[in-house]
């Protein structure tokens, strides 16, 4: 048996790593996918005032700070079972809308989308964010890093830090937004609308246009029909920051809705014993191992899930795009039937993105935005508290139990990527299983290929970030059975 | 004048500090041009190479990571610590306050013999280092400051006073005043008093000034309702190797 290992990552006590084990005939035999793991934060949350999670689960990650953040912060706003103002909601929202639209941003241009924007096959200099201005033209490039400029100046304004935000508490915000604030970020949301239409017609010329890439979407490689998990509002309209938890099964029916308090009656884990981390599945299905279908419990909470799981969105020009999506894909604009592809995952980012522009432009918009009435201060005797958020990446979950002085006492975070573990170990082995055969040289397009069926989840661990060059740190070794290297390659390490 | 060799490391760490370079934007550019960026990641197949200056961020926390801090101080004219982690140990050295084997076996299970794991520790631990870059994440201005004067062969100005000096020249309310607490006291200064500006208390990121007064700062803080031990997780929150005397309180 030989075994392939592609190890990207080492990163906060976790480890990033693929291995890939290949029999004596030079197929795959089965495929094992390891990510860095966060019960580190859990423990070590035990023991600290519930007030501090705002601020110290920001740590977990560089890269989306804001959404644990905004868990957390919800969280604690349950522990002291206090109701904040109406504009502190909306700040904490608009926050959110405009983190949301930078981050899927910073994906469609420099991690996922070059796959598709450049190619999957082009040579791997090419297959980053410079790749996708040579493609697209300088200005696309130029667009992309006002983009990001004028979030993270939002952001800072919001959010304190551009990095590591500080102004979400129990009981609303710390700081409101000034009028002329206001005035100045409503220009900038303009911005963010063209950004957005601009953005779907990359998607549109360059992908949908090219059938070779639709082909490829749609091909069984990278198919699989799962249960899909997002947060909906009233009218089972996608919404990141509040709402309740829909699940859909693989035809498209509800499955289950609940509140944040109730996700243990309905998300259970299970531990494998080669790997350390947890594999969240729909309680009432069971864990039936790695295996798709109705009567598997495996979800996916990811964009292409959140539309999934919803009847559309709220705003007029993602919702366009949102029908389009289904028209194209399943023939049926109302989106009813869900979508089993994972590699349109990135067309759904591309149209969440849409969406974030359109409601943080509404929100900038509303005449409450800059009322002072920002917090309660919460008087209640805390005890315990679950606050869920849409992530990027995923539904984030966070779940603190504390005493009557507000320590915490026990802490529990499903965070984005950890809901998605089990579908992608199997969207990874399908894909290996697809291309690496008897006789096919391992070559850098078909590592990337193999690459291609994680990526469209946007894991974040150490890739996310260590991919901002352009190339996510690999090595893949080929073993013999007495475990000696014969093979191997290395790429940006 | 060949450009100056320049290395970035990282090791246990959230990226937020490799992230926020990111957010350096136009001076990004100017950079390129001073300097060779010769590593942005460990590349341990080519040990001949030498660095002008390196940079690491990130808090040690394995066998591994010793083994490597020292490779690459051997091999660096001058190394730089980036943010909390890498000068303080930063948010992962809370994990110091568990029982290291209880730690692992919750996280790891029977496979614990398998991750070997060290109590986190600053870069300075364990090797020698010439500069830090302070904050969670880093600062940006500090670090272009020491990027630039070490450029220039100068010796950059680091920053020793506490934030309530920054605080104050901002004409910002006393957080104290407010009735919350607040570090900023003994917290030492170059982020512009960011926390209090946003209406938020200082929880000591950037780690504390030289001659800080513990014994005023416990004072401080039980004044605001702290025990001594909730006085004591607060100034530790970012900081496992700073205020060791206050290793043990229970």
């Amino acid at each position: 048996m030989q075994r392939i290992k592609i190890d990207p990552v080492t990163r906060l006590e976790g480890h990033g790593k693929i291995d890939i084990f290949v029999d004596d005939e030079g197929n795959v035999a089965n495929c094992y996918f390891l990510v860095p793991e966060l019960r580190g934060f859990e423990k070590f949350a035990q023991g600290r005032p519930v007030e501090e999670m705002p601020r110290i689960t920001t740590r977990i990650c560089g890269v989306c700070p804001e959404a644990h953040h905004m868990a957390a912060a919800k969280a604690c706003d349950e522990v002291y079972d206090v109701q904040i103002p109406s504009t502190a909601k909306k700040l904490r929202e608009l926050l959110y809308s405009i983190f949301f639209t930078a981050d899927h941003t910073v994906h469609f241009y420099a991690l996922g989308g070059p796959d598709f924007v450049v190619g999957p096959d082009a040579p791997k200099e090419m297959r980053n964010l410079i790749g996708v201005v040579k493609t697209v033209g300088l200005e696309a490039g130029k667009k992309v890093i006002k983009l990001r400029a004028l979030a993270q100046e939002m952001i800072q304004t919001l959010g304190g830090k551009k990095i590591h935000q500080v102004t979400s508490l129990p009981g609303g915000v710390s700081k409101g937004l000034k009028e002329e604030e206001r005035k100045k970020f409503a220009e900038y949301g303009k911005y963010f609308i063209e950004f957005g239409l601009f953005t779907l017609q990359i998607f549109e010329d360059i992908v949908l246009k090219n059938s070779t890439y639709v082909d490829l979407i749609l091909s069984d490689t990278y198919t699989h029909k799962t249960y899909y998990m997002g947060m909906v509002d009233d009218n089972n309209k996608v919404n990141f920051y509040e709402g309740k938890v829909r699940v859909v099964d693989p035809e498209g029916y509800e499955f289950c809705k609940y509140s944040p308090g109730e996700y243990t009656e309905h998300i259970s884990e299970h531990i494998e014993p080669w790997n350390y981390l947890k594999y969240p599945f729909l309680k009432k299905i069971g864990w039936k191992g790695f295996v798709d279908g109705k009567d598997s419990g495996i979800y996916r909470a990811t964009p292409l899930s959140r539309l999934n799981a919803s009847d559309g969105m709220n705003t007029p020009l993602a919702q366009e795009a949102y029908e389009k999506f289904y028209d194209t894909l399943t023939g049926d604009r109302s989106g009813s039937i869900p979508v089993h592809h994972t590699l349109a995952t990135h067309w759904a980012r591309v149209i969440e993105l849409m969406y974030s522009a359109e409601r943080m432009n509404e929100l900038l918009n509303d005449e409450e935005i800059t009322s002072d009435n920002i917090r309660v201060i919460p008087e209640k005797t805390p005890s315990e508290g679950i606050g869920i958020v849409e992530a990027p990446r995923g539904t984030l979950t966070h779940h603190y139990i504390t005493d009557e002085n507000g320590i915490v006492r026990q802490a529990n975070l499903i965070v984005g990527t950890t809901n998605n573990h089990a579908a992608i170990s199997m969207s990874i082995k399908k894909a290996a299983q697809g291309l690496i055969k008897k006789g096919v040289e391992i070559t850098d397009g078909l590592l990337n290929k193999v690459e291609m069926a994680f990526r469209a989840y946007d894991p974040c661990f150490g890739c996310a970030t260590h991919t901002l060059p352009g190339q996510m740190p690999i090595e893949l070794n080929i073993r013999n059975l007495k475990g000696e290297i014969i093979n191997s390659r290395k790429r940006n390490i | 004048m060949s450009k100056p060799k320049v290395a970035f490391f990282d090791f246990a760490s959230c990226e937020g500090c490799q992230l926020n370079k990111l957010n350096l934007e136009n001076s990004l550019l100017s950079i390129l041009e001073l300097v060779d960026i010769v590593e942005f990641r460990e590349a341990m197949d080519d040990r001949a190479d030498e660095y002008d200056i390196a940079f690491v961020e990130g808090s040690i926390s394995t066998p591994t990571c010793v083994e490597r801090i020292h490779d690459i101080r051997r091999r660096s004219k001058i190394l730089v610590a980036l943010g909390a982690c890498a000068v303080q140990g930063g948010i992962n050295a809370l994990r110091n306050s568990q029982p290291a084997e209880w730690v692992k076996e919750v996280v790891y299970g029977d496979d614990k013999y398998l991750f070997p794991s060290i109590p986190v520790q600053p870069v300075s631990a364990v090797v020698k280092v010439d500069y830090e870059v302070r904050g969670c994440p880093m600062s940006t201005p500090e670090f272009l400051h020491i990027l630039k004067s070490l450029i220039l062969g100068r010796k950059p100005e680091i920053f020793d006073h506490a934030v309530c000096v920054e605080c104050k020249s901002s004409e910002n309310e006393c957080v104290l005043e407010t009735g919350m607490f607040c570090l900023g006291p003994v917290t030492r200064a170059g982020c512009g008093a960011v926390c209090p500006e946003n209406g938020q208390y200082c929880s000591g990121c950037r780690g504390y000034v030289s001659n800080i007064n513990t014994d005023g700062a416990l004072e401080m803080l039980a004044e605001n309702g702290l025990s001594r031990l909730e006085a004591v997780k607060r100034l530790r929150l970012f900081c496992s190797s700073e205020l060791v005397e206050l290793d043990g309180v229970k």
